[in-house]
């Protein structure tokens, strides 16, 4: 076991925590109230590689390799205050990118991977419905065979990046009676007629990340903009979820190592009874409990990682990172403002932000409840 | 590979599905070659289980790519996407 990152990889840390600190933290707190999602930033992204990062080289991708994905991530989520932009690249990237790298036809690849990993197309997928949360395969959106096309009709809702979305990969059922076999996942581009971007959402947190529904009403495209196979769509979700709950995490990481250094920096300037508030035991310990969650979900996290640059599935393991890390992010966030005491509440100190951004932790990618499912299910339960 | 090999790698995934997948849907029998997706064998967990059982116990690697039905949803699809890998090896 080598629990190090190589020189090279920490070299790169650096650049990311430095790019990120230095382009992706300006006018935050009035970003976060207006909802204000940085399309400059995305394209700053786009520049320093970071969209192209998991994509092979010869479609214009870095080529990098599951770990060092995981480590640039880790280092936004401590470089950038902006949780809201880095879950919107998230998204962009395990749920467009990786599907049509893994899926994709070549001619998919060539036609869309450049654009997405340059910055110029922002990439979605839209896979929940008003009627299918948790149980993602009973949706009811459909896709009709009709000569050289398929025609799509359904509702979508909570689909991540929808107002600024070029590229949409929309999950439909081809045959109900397929049940989940015939769940699959179409290519449609923006406007298209019949595709539909409704209203924006306002949520607690992740403000920032635009959020939204969708509708489909008759929606026609080239029956080529089918991804992989009718009934491919199981395979293609997991793929995608067990990418993003990987290194969505990663930049959860690095969002509390940023928590808790802030929290250990006030609480040494901080002096109550003549002594820096760190010294009393109360918020020590508080200190102590947030650095074992950090380096307790870094090593679940880096294990699941691991088995996936070793090409196998870790769907246990990044299903026990993706529930850990979530709920140790949240309760990590608490300490922190109790730690600041009626500053940690307020919006300048910007940590109430980390808490409201935190919870959504426990709900995207499969809630916590789902993460205890997929686990005991994999005991047989 | 040998006819003794390639019978102990069906039976073993056989005995797999039977134990772990089949008895907990309250189906105690199936044939090689029925659908195990269509009668509710195999859903979508199963089908993780299914590949971490052939990576772990046969050695083989699956790729996200080859994790569909056409691969997976019989005994005898499996026994052939196993002996291709064995055999590329």
């Amino acid at each position: 076991m080598d629990f190090a990152w190589t020189d090279e990889q920490a070299a790169f840390r650096k650049e990311v925590i430095r790019f990120a600190q230095q382009e992706l933290n300006d006018d935050m707190i009035r970003r976060d109230h207006d909802s204000e999602f940085s399309r400059s930033h995305w394209n700053k992204c786009a520049d320093f590689g970071i969209q192209g990062l998991p994509v092979p080289q010869e479609y214009g991708g870095g080529g990098a390799d599951t770990l060092t994905t995981l480590c640039a991530l880790e280092a936004l989520g401590y470089g950038c205050r902006d949780n809201g932009f880095l879950f919107s690249l998230n998204a962009h990237m395990w749920t467009t990118e990786i599907p049509i790298t893994a899926f994709g036809s070549e001619a998919q690849k060539r036609r869309y991977l450049p654009k997405l990993i340059s910055g110029e197309w922002i990439g979605l997928h839209a896979m929940t419905e008003p009627g299918a949360g948790s149980d993602a395969y009973s949706l009811r959106t459909r896709a009709a065979r009709k000569g050289n096309c398929y025609v799509l009709n359904g509702t979508k809702t909570f689909a991540t990046n929808a107002e600024h979305g070029d590229l949409f990969i929309i999950f439909a059922n081809v045959d109900p009676d397929l049940n989940p076999n015939g769940v699959s996942a179409f290519l449609v581009e923006k406007g298209t007629p019949g595709l539909i971007v409704g209203k924006k959402l306002h949520k607690m947190g992740l403000r920032t990340s635009p959020i939204g529904e969708i509708a489909l009403v008759d929606c026609e495209i080239p029956a080529e903009n089918l991804l992989d196979k009718e009934g491919s769509g199981q395979a293609i979700f997991t793929t995608s979820m067990e990418w993003e709950r990987t290194c969505i995490m990663a930049s959860h990481l690095g969002m509390m190592q940023r928590v808790m250094e802030t929290c250990i920096k006030y609480a040494r300037e901080r002096s109550q009874f003549g002594q820096p508030i760190g010294k009393f035991s109360a918020i020590g310990n508080k200190i102590a409990d947030m650095d074992v969650r950090l380096e307790t979900g870094r090593l679940l996290l880096y294990k699941a990682a691991w088995l996936k640059s070793q090409g196998r599935h870790p769907l246990r393991e990044s299903s026990i990172a993706k529930l850990y890390v979530s709920e140790a992010c949240i309760q990590s966030c608490l300490d922190a403002i109790q730690i600041h005491g009626g500053y940690g509440y307020m919006t300048d100190y910007q940590i109430e932000r980390e808490l409201r951004d935190a919870v959504a932790g426990k709900i995207y990618s499969g809630t916590s409840e789902i993460q205890r499912v997929i686990i005991a299910g994999l005991h047989g339960f | 590979m040998t006819t003794a090999n390639q019978a102990t790698i069906k039976d073993q995934v056989r005995q797999f599905i039977r134990e772990e997948l089949a008895s907990a849907k309250g189906i105690s029998t199936f044939r090689d070659d029925e659908s195990l997706m269509a009668n509710g064998v195999i859903d979508s967990l199963g089908v993780f289980r299914l590949v971490t059982f052939m990576e772990e116990n046969l050695g083989v690697r699956v790729g996200d790519e080859e994790i569909r039905a056409e691969n997976l949803e019989s005994v005898d699809k499996i026994e052939q996407l196993i002996l291709s890998k064995i055999k590329k090896n």
